[in-house]
C-alpha cells in the first residue's frame, strides 16, 4: 500500500510492503500537480501495490492563493452579500486597526466577485413555510447572464434551506436545464444542511470549487497510475485523515480540502497504538507553522468545522489542528519596546534564513541552531545544501538592539522555542487536559530538533520522534481505515415523544450506508452512531454524543439525554441537567478497517554486538545555549539499537533531520526505533 | 500628565529590569503571552456554552487581566471583543473593589457591579470581578463584562433612547458579592432575578461567566506556582509600561498642534427640538496629548448619554486607530493621554437625570470627532467615517403565549467602515469602538417572529475617493406577528461617513416602517423595492427626507424624528427598513483608476451615471444582464475627468 501526501514544496510518498517502509520525497509539481504524484508512484513502484491513499493540499493552496475557477453563487434575492460579510468577527490583529479587512471581502480577495453572487426571487420561512415560491423565469434570466460569463460551476445556499431542499432541488434542476451537466453544482441542502446560512453558504462554496479543482485531477491521476499498471484502490484522506473511496470523495470534495494536516495527526494516534501510547500532544514543525494537534485514549480531537483562513467556515468532521507562526524559518526581529521577537514571519524557502546565502538578511531560527552548532552546515537537507554560518553571524550582528551577539542567538532560540511551547500548552488548556500525562510527538523537518527543547515548559511526559518524522504525515495516509458516514440534520427536541422519528432518521442513514458498502466490506464494517445538541435556548453545539444502538425508543432517548449532560458536563466542565436537550446533527460512520503500516522492531544490542553501545560519529561543540559552551556528543540515527540510552547534550542525526537532545535531558531508544527524551527529574 | 520622562525599556540594563519586573526579560514576554491566552480562554469558553442571543450570537462581552490594589490596578491584557468595554473595565475594576473594600474580599469571591456611573456602560452590562489571592494577599483580579439580555427597567431588553431617568433604565447593582468563598449569595441571584426578565436565560449565563472566571483564576495560578507571583504581578506592569511606551512613540511622531472637530447626534427621545454637539480639542506637546471636550452639549433629557468613562474609552480606542493600531491594549494606554470633560454633558452625564443606555452614540461622536480633528494632521494616515450609529432595532411580542424579544438584530447595526490609505473599505462591520459576531438571519428567524427579507449593499452610497469607502447596508424585516418596537437611529442628520485626504462623505442613514397595506410581500411574491417611489407609502422613522416622496434628501428634506412615537407598535406584515449611511472615500476620486472604477460598476457598487458624475469614469454596457461586456470610454474619460478637476 501507498500514502502519498501533496505539500506545498514537496510531495512525500511512502510504501509499506513485506512490513518494511520505503519512502521517496520529490519536488511539488505546482502547476500539474499529478506530475509530481506520478513521478513518486514511479519511483517507489506503484504496480506493485494494491491500495493507493492520498492527500493533497493543491486544493487548499488554491483557495488561499486564489488560484481558483470561476465559480457563481446563487442565494436568495436580498442576501448576494452574505459571503463578503462572514459573521464580521475581526482577529485581535485587526481589533483597533482600520487597515483590518475582511481576507475574503469584496475589498481585498473575494472568492467569488460581486457580480457573480445573484439573488433568487424565492422566499422560505425558518417553519419551513413557502412565503413566495421561485420565480422561474427570473432565476432563468440570471443563469442565462451566468452563462455569458461562462462559469464552471455555481454554489447554491437559500435561507433556510436547512429546513427544506425544495427551493434548491428546484434551482439545480433549471441550472441543468440552463448550463448543461458540464458545469459544477452544490447546493447547501446536501454538502451541509446546517443553520447558519454563511458557514452553510461558504462550505458550498469551498465544495464546488474543490469539485473542479479534484475532479479533473483524479480522472487525470486515475488514468496516469492505470498507465503505470496500477489495477488497485485509490482513496482520498477526509479532513479527519479518515480514507474514502475517490469516487465517493468527488461526491463531497469539501470534505477533503483540509486532510495534509489531518494525516499527521492520524499517523500520531496509529504509531502510538503501536507502542502503547494513548494520549498524543501531535506538533509538526516545518518552515513556517508548527500543528499543534491532540490524540486522548487513541483517538484524535475533531471538530465539527474549521476555518480555511480567518473566518472562512467549512461544516466538515476534521481533527483540530492548530497552527501558530513558529518553524525553522521564523524570522528574529526586533520590537517596539526594544524585545527579541522570533515569527510569526517566516522566510519561507525563498530568500530563506540567511544562512542559505539566496538572499535572506533577516535571522530565522535556522540560523540560530546553525550557529548554537545543532546542524550541521554540510549535511543540510540530506547533504544537498550548504549552509554559511558567515551569513547567520551578520544577520544577528545587524539586529538593532543593545545585547550582545552571544545573547541574541541564546535569546533567540529560548523565545522561538517558548513560542511552541505555549502553543502546546495553550491546546491542552482549551482541552483541559494535563500535559503531564501525555507525550509530545516531534515530527515535520525542524520537530525533533526544537521540540525536546520544549520539555521544560510544557511538563509533557516526555518527546518522542517517530521513524520517517520528516514524511511522517504521510504515513499516517497508511494508518487509517475506510469510513463511509452519513449524517442529517434535524433541530428536534429529545424527549420520548420524538423517538419515532429520530430512530427514523438513524434507520434511514445505515440503509443508505449499506446500499453503498462494497459487499466485502459489509461482513467488516462497525457502524458508529453519534449526535451534535445543544441545551435549548444555545445556538452552539456540542458534538460527538453518543448515540445508543439498536431501535431508538423511549428509554433510548433517555439514555441519549443522559449522554449529552454527560459529553456536555466533560466539554465544558459545568452541566444543566434541567434543561431540556435538542437534538440538532446526527451521525452515523460504516468504518471498515484496513490494513495499515506496522513499524518494524529494531533489534536491541545482545552480550556478543560490538560496540556494546552507541558510538559518537564525532564530538561538537555548541555554543550560546549556557554561559559556557557545551561538548554534545554526534550520533547518527541508523546506529541506535533498541534499549540504547544517551545522555545530552547529544545531536542524532538523519538524511532529513536532526535530533537535538539537551543537556540535563536522556533519550532512550524504543522498540521500533522511536526516540523517546525524557528530562531529569528536577 | 507624565512627570520625568521614564527610562525606555529597551535601554534598561538586565539588572534594572529584573529590579523592576522581578523576572528577567524573557519570563515578561512569556507571561504577558500567557496572560493574554488566559483572556482569550474566558471567553471561548463563555461564547460556546451562552444561552442568551447577545452573548453567544454576539459576543457582546470581554475579559481582562490586572494588578492588585497595590500596583494601583495596571490591567495588562483584555480580550478582542468590544472595544467600548476597554477604556472603563480598568476603572471600573478600581472604583468596585475601593467602594467595596479591598480589605473584605476574600478568596473564592466573585463581586459584581453594574452602575454605569461607577464602571461605565450601560446596567446590563455586569462586571464580573474575580480576585486572585495568592498566600492570603489579592495578586491580581480576572474579570468579565458581559450583557445580560435584561436589567429590568420599562423596555425589555432595555435597548432605547427614550427612556427618561436612572429609574427607568434598569436595576442598579452597587459593588456585592454574587458568591462569597465560591457559595452563591442568594439575596443578590434574587434580587437580580426578582427584577430582570427572562431569568431562564439570566441564571445558566451567571453561572456559565462564574465559571469562566474560575478558569481565569486556576490559569493564573499555575503561572504563580510557575513564575512566583512577583513575576506574574510584574508582567502585567510591563505589559502596561510597554503599551504605554508604544502609545507615547507614536503621539511623539504626530506634529505638536491645537486640533479641532466636532460631530452632531440628531436629537434625544423627549423631542427634536435639541441637536447635541460633542466638540474636542486635541492639545499635542511632545509625547502628550489632552482631548479637552469643552464645547460639548449638555447631557441629554434620555438615555443617549455615555459617562466619562464611556469618553475615556473612545479618546483611548480613538487615538489607537489614528496613531498606534496595532500593540495590545492596556491601561498603560492612557499613561500620556489626558482627557478634560465638565462633568454634566452629553459624554460625562450624571445620575438621576442623565440616563445612560445607548452610550456608545454618545461616545462614537467623540472618536469621530477626533478622527476628523487630526485629519489634516495625519495627512495620507487619515481614516475615513464609518457608519455613525447602530440604528439599533428593539423588539418585543408575544406569540401563542410565549413572550418572545429580540435586541440588536433587526436595525442597522452593522455597516460599513471609512478608507484608508491601504485601500477600499469593508462594507459590513461593526462600528470602529466594538468587535462581535453577526447574528446569522436563520438563527435570528428561529427565534423570533421575523423574516430577515433584505440585507445587502447598495449601489452609489459609498463615499468616492481613490479608494472608496464601504456601500450601505439596507436591512428589511418582516414581522409576523403584532410587535412592540423602539428604534434608535440617532445620526441621520448628517453624512456620518465622511471622506478624508481628499475623499467624499458617503450616503446620509434613514430608517422607514410600511404596513401590509403598503406593500404586501406574500402577495406582490417580491422584496419590498429599492426605488420607484415606495416610499411614499412609508412612515417615516428616522431622517432627512423628502416630505412628498419620503426619500433621502439631506439638502432640502426636513427631519422626521425617531421618536415620535417613542414605541412603535405594528400589526402583522409590517416591515422596517434600515438603510445606513455609507462609509467615507480616502483620497481624491479622480485618481481612482478607470479600471478600479469599471469593477465597482460591475460588481453594482456604483451605477453607470454615478460612475461618470463622480469619478468622470464612462463606461457603457448592461452591468446587470452583461456584466463582462462593460467598455471604458477612454475619451470621454479623459474629457470627463479633465472638466471634473477643474470644477
Amino acid at each position: 500500500m501507498i500514502g502519498v501526501d501533496v505539500g506545498g514544496t514537496f510531495t512525500d510518498v511512502v510504501a509499506v510492503r513485506n512490513g518494511e517502509i520505503r519512502t521517496v520525497k520529490v519536488p511539488t509539481n505546482v502547476r500539474d500537480t499529478e506530475q509530481g504524484v506520478l513521478r513518486g508512484a514511479q519511483d517507489i513502484g506503484v504496480s506493485e501495490s494494491q491500495i493507493f491513499n492520498h492527500a493533497s493540499t493543491h486544493g487548499l493552496n488554491a483557495v488561499i492563493t486564489r488560484r481558483l475557477p470561476k465559480i457563481a453563487f446563487l442565494t436568495t434575492l436580498g442576501h448576494r452579500d452574505i459571503l463578503d460579510m462572514g459573521r464580521t468577527w475581526r482577529p485581535v490583529e485587526g481589533l483597533t486597526d482600520a487597515a483590518w479587512r475582511r481576507p475574503f471581502g469584496d475589498a481585498a480577495r473575494p472568492l467569488v466577485p460581486r457580480y457573480l453572487r445573484r439573488g433568487i426571487r424565492e422566499r422560505i420561512t425558518a417553519s419551513g413555510d413557502v412565503l413566495f415560491p421561485i420565480d422561474e423565469e427570473q432565476a432563468r434570466e440570471e443563469l442565462r447572464t451566468l452563462q455569458e460569463c461562462d462559469v464552471a460551476g455555481v454554489a447554491v445556499c437559500l435561507i433556510n434551506a436547512y429546513v427544506t431542499d425544495a427551493h434548491e432541488a428546484r434551482l439545480r434542476d433549471l441550472i441543468r436545464e440552463e448550463l448543461g451537466d458540464e458545469v459544477a453544482v452544490s447546493i447547501s441542502s446536501e454538502v451541509s444542511p446546517l443553520a447558519k446560512e454563511f458557514a452553510r453558504a461558504s462550505s458550498t462554496v469551498v465544495d464546488v470549487l474543490m469539485k473542479l479543482i479534484y475532479g479533473k485531477y483524479t480522472d487525470r491521476l486515475d488514468s496516469g497510475l492505470r498507465d503505470l499498471g496500477f489495477t488497485g484502490d485509490l482513496n482520498y484522506a477526509d479532513c479527519a485523515a479518515h480514507l474514502v473511496p475517490a469516487e465517493v470523495a468527488m461526491r463531497q470534495p469539501f470534505r477533503i480540502v483540509f486532510a495534509g494536516p489531518a494525516a499527521g495527526t492520524m499517523s500520531s494516534a496509529h504509531f502510538g497504538s503501536q507502542i502503547d501510547l494513548g494520549n498524543l500532544l501531535c506538533c509538526d514543525v516545518g518552515g513556517t507553522s508548527a500543528d499543534i494537534s491532540l490524540v486522548t485514549a487513541g483517538v484524535p480531537f475533531v471538530n465539527t468545522s474549521f476555518e480555511l483562513e480567518h473566518d472562512l467556515i467549512v461544516n466538515a468532521l476534521s481533527n483540530e489542528v492548530s497552527s501558530i507562526g513558529a518553524g525553522g524559518g521564523s524570522l528574529i526581529t526586533i520590537g517596539e519596546v526594544g524585545e527579541l521577537r522570533v515569527g510569526p514571519g517566516s522566510a519561507g524557502a525563498d530568500p530563506g534564513p540567511a544562512c542559505y546565502g539566496i538572499g535572506g538578511e533577516q535571522p530565522t531560527m535556522t540560523d540560530a541552531c546553525l550557529l548554537i552548532g545543532i546542524i550541521d552546515p554540510d549535511g543540510f537537507a540530506g547533504g544537498r545544501m550548504t549552509l554559511k554560518k558567515d551569513l547567520a553571524e551578520q544577520a544577528f550582528a545587524a539586529l538593532d538592539t543593545p545585547i550582545g551577539v552571544d545573547q541574541r542567538v541564546r535569546h533567540a532560540f529560548d523565545i522561538g522555542i517558548n513560542n511552541i511551547a505555549e502553543g502546546v500548552v495553550n491546546i491542552a488548556i482549551q482541552h483541559g487536559i494535563d500535559p503531564r500525562d501525555y507525550s509530545l510527538v516531534a515530527y515535520g523537518a525542524a520537530g525533533p530538533m526544537l521540540l525536546p527543547a520544549v520539555l521544560g515548559q510544557v511538563r509533557a511526559r516526555e518527546v518522542v520522534v517517530p521513524p520517517h518524522p520528516g514524511l511522517f504525515s504521510a504515513l499516517g495516509l497508511v494508518s487509517s481505515d475506510l469510513v463511509y458516514s452519513e449524517s442529517r440534520c434535524s433541530y428536534t427536541l429529545l424527549d420520548g415523544d420524538a423517538a419515532p422519528h429520530i430512530d427514523a432518521i438513524f434507520t434511514e442513514m445505515e440503509e443508505a450506508l449499506r446500499s453503498r458498502l462494497r459487499p466485502e466490506e459489509r461482513e467488516k464494517a462497525v457502524f458508529v452512531r453519534s449526535l451534535d445538541g445543544r441545551l435549548v435556548g444555545q445556538s452552539w453545539e456540542t458534538p460527538f454524543v453518543e448515540v445508543p444502538e439498536g431501535t431508538i425508543d423511549a428509554a433510548a432517548m433517555d439514555q441519549l439525554v443522559r449522554n449529552f449532560h454527560k459529553t456536555y458536563g466533560e466539554r465544558w466542565s459545568k452541566t444543566f441537567e434541567m434543561m431540556p436537550v435538542q437534538g440538532v446533527t446526527y451521525r452515523v460512520d460504516a468504518q471498515v478497517p484496513a490494513d495499515k503500516v506496522s513499524y518494524p522492531e529494531v533489534p536491541r544490542r545482545t552480550d556478543g554486538d560490538r560496540p556494546s553501545a552507541p558510538v559518537p560519529t564525532r564530538s561538537l561543540t555548541l555554543r550560546y545555549l549556557s554561559e559556557s559552551d557545551q561538548a554534545a556528543n554526534e550520533y547518527a540515527r541508523v546506529d541506535l539499537r533498541q534499549g540504547d540510552r544517551i545522555a545530552g547534550p547529544a545531536v542524532i542525526r538523519e538524511p532529513m533531520s536532526t535530533t537535538f537532545v539537551l543537556a540535563g535531558q536522556t533519550v532512550e531508544v524504543g522498540r521500533v526505533g522511536e526516540l523517546r527524551i525524557t528530562r531529569e527529574e528536577s | 500628565m507624565s512627570t520625568a520622562a521614564p527610562v525606555r525599556l529597551r535601554d534598561l540594563d538586565d539588572a534594572a529590569f529584573v529590579e523592576r519586573y522581578g523576572a528577567d526579560r524573557f519570563t515578561m514576554s512569556v507571561l504577558s503571552s500567557r496572560v493574554h491566552y488566559v483572556v482569550q480562554h474566558m471567553c471561548s469558553g463563555l461564547l460556546n456554552t451562552a444561552f442568551s442571543g447577545i452573548l453567544r450570537d454576539w459576543y457582546d462581552f470581554a475579559a481582562t487581566v490586572s494588578g492588585p490594589p497595590s500596583d494601583d490596578y495596571p490591567m495588562g491584557s483584555v480580550s478582542n471583543s468590544l472595544a467600548v468595554f476597554f477604556g472603563t473595565m480598568a476603572d471600573g475594576l478600581r472604583n468596585a473593589v475601593e467602594e467595596y473594600g479591598r480589605d473584605r474580599l476574600r478568596e473564592g469571591d466573585l463581586l459584581i457591579c453594574n452602575d454605569p456611573y461607577r464602571t461605565g456602560t450601560h446596567v446590563n452590562d455586569i462586571l464580573f470581578i474575580r480576585p486572585v489571592f495568592h498566600d492570603g494577599e489579592i495578586v491580581s483580579f480576572v474579570t468579565m463584562r458581559a450583557h445580560q439580555l435584561d436589567m429590568g427597567g420599562v423596555v425589555p431588553a432595555g435597548f432605547s433612547a427614550t427612556k427618561h431617568n436612572v429609574y427607568e433604565s434598569g436595576l442598579v447593582l452597587s459593588p456585592q458579592l454574587l458568591y462569597r468563598e465560591d457559595e452563591p449569595v442568594d439575596s443578590v441571584f434574587h434580587l437580580i432575578l426578582d427584577n430582570a426578565r427572562y431569568g431562564a436565560l439570566l441564571l445558566p449565563d451567571l453561572k456559565t461567566i462564574y465559571q469562566n472566571l474560575r478558569l481565569g483564576e486556576r490559569l493564573l495560578h499555575e503561572s504563580i506556582e510557575r513564575y512566583g507571583a512577583e513575576a506574574v504581578r510584574g508582567s502585567i506592569r510591563y505589559s502596561a509600561d510597554a503599551s504605554a511606551e508604544a502609545m507615547s512613540n507614536a503621539i511623539a511622531e504626530l506634529p505638536d498642534g491645537d486640533y479641532e472637530g466636532e460631530e452632531f447626534i440628531d436629537c434625544d427621545g423627549v423631542g427634536d427640538d435639541v441637536e447635541y454637539r460633542v466638540h474636542v480639542t486635541v492639545r499635542k506637546r511632545g509625547e502628550d496629548i489632552e482631548v479637552d471636550l469643552s464645547g460639548t452639549s449638555p447631557q441629554a433629557r434620555t438615555s443617549i448619554n455615555g459617562t466619562m468613562l464611556d469618553t475615556k474609552t473612545a479618546v483611548g480606542v480613538g487615538l489607537k486607530y489614528l496613531l498606534d493600531p496595532t500593540s495590545p491594549f492596556t491601561s498603560g494606554t492612557y499613561r500620556t493621554i489626558d482627557v478634560v470633560i465638565p462633568p454634566g454633558t452629553i459624554g460625562s452625564a450624571i445620575p438621576p437625570d442623565g440616563p445612560v443606555f445607548l452610550y456608545w452614540e454618545a461616545t462614537m461622536p467623540v472618536m469621530m470627532a477626533i478622527f476628523r480633528a487630526l485629519s489634516q494632521a495625519l495627512g495620507e494616515r487619515a481614516i475615513g467615517g464609518d457608519y455613525g450609529t447602530l440604528a439599533l432595532h428593539n423588539a418585543n411580542g408575544v406569540t401563542n403565549g410565549v413572550p418572545w424579544v429580540t435586541t440588536a438584530q433587526c436595525g442597522g447595526e452593522h455597516g460599513p467602515w471609512g478608507a484608508t490609505r491601504h485601500g477600499d473599505a469593508d462594507s459590513y462591520e461593526v462600528i470602529y469602538m466594538a468587535n462581535n459576531l453577526d447574528p446569522a438571519t436563520e438563527a435570528i428567524e428561529a427565534d423570533i417572529p421575523v423574516v430577515v427579507l433584505r440585507k445587502e449593499y447598495v449601489a452609489d452610497t459609498a463615499g468616492e475617493g481613490t479608494h472608496r469607502g464601504g456601500a450601505a447596508v439596507v436591512k428589511d424585516t418582516l414581522w409576523l406577528s403584532e410587535a412592540e418596537h423602539w428604534s434608535s437611529a440617532l445620526r441621520t442628520k448628517r453624512r456620518a461617513g465622511f471622506g478624508v485626504h481628499g475623499g467624499n462623505s458617503g450616503s446620509a442613514a434613514a430608517t422607514w416602517l410600511f404596513d401590509r397595506e403598503a406593500f404586501d410581500v406574500e402577495q406582490e411574491r417580491d422584496l419590498l423595492p429599492l426605488n420607484g417611489g415606495v416610499y411614499a407609502g412609508s412612515t417615516p422613522i428616522a431622517g432627512v427626507l423628502d416630505p412628498e416622496t419620503k426619500e433621502v434628501d439631506l439638502e432640502n428634506g426636513r427631519y422626521f424624528y425617531f421618536a415620535s412615537n417613542p414605541t412603535w407598535y405594528t400589526k402583522p406584515g409590517a416591515q422596517f427598513r434600515y438603510l445606513t449611511a455609507g462609509g467615507g472615500g480616502w483620497g481624491n476620486p479622480l485618481d481612482r483608476t478607470p479600471e478600479r472604477v469599471l469593477t465597482d460598476v460591475r460588481d453594482e457598487y456604483l451605477t453607470i451615471e454615478a460612475a461618470a458624475e463622480r469619478y468622470g469614469v464612462v463606461i457603457t454596457g448592461d452591468p446587470v444582464r452583461h456584466p463582462e461586456k462593460l467598455a471604458i470610454d477612454e475619451e470621454a474619460t479623459r474629457e470627463r475627468r479633465a472638466r471634473l478637476a477643474v470644477t
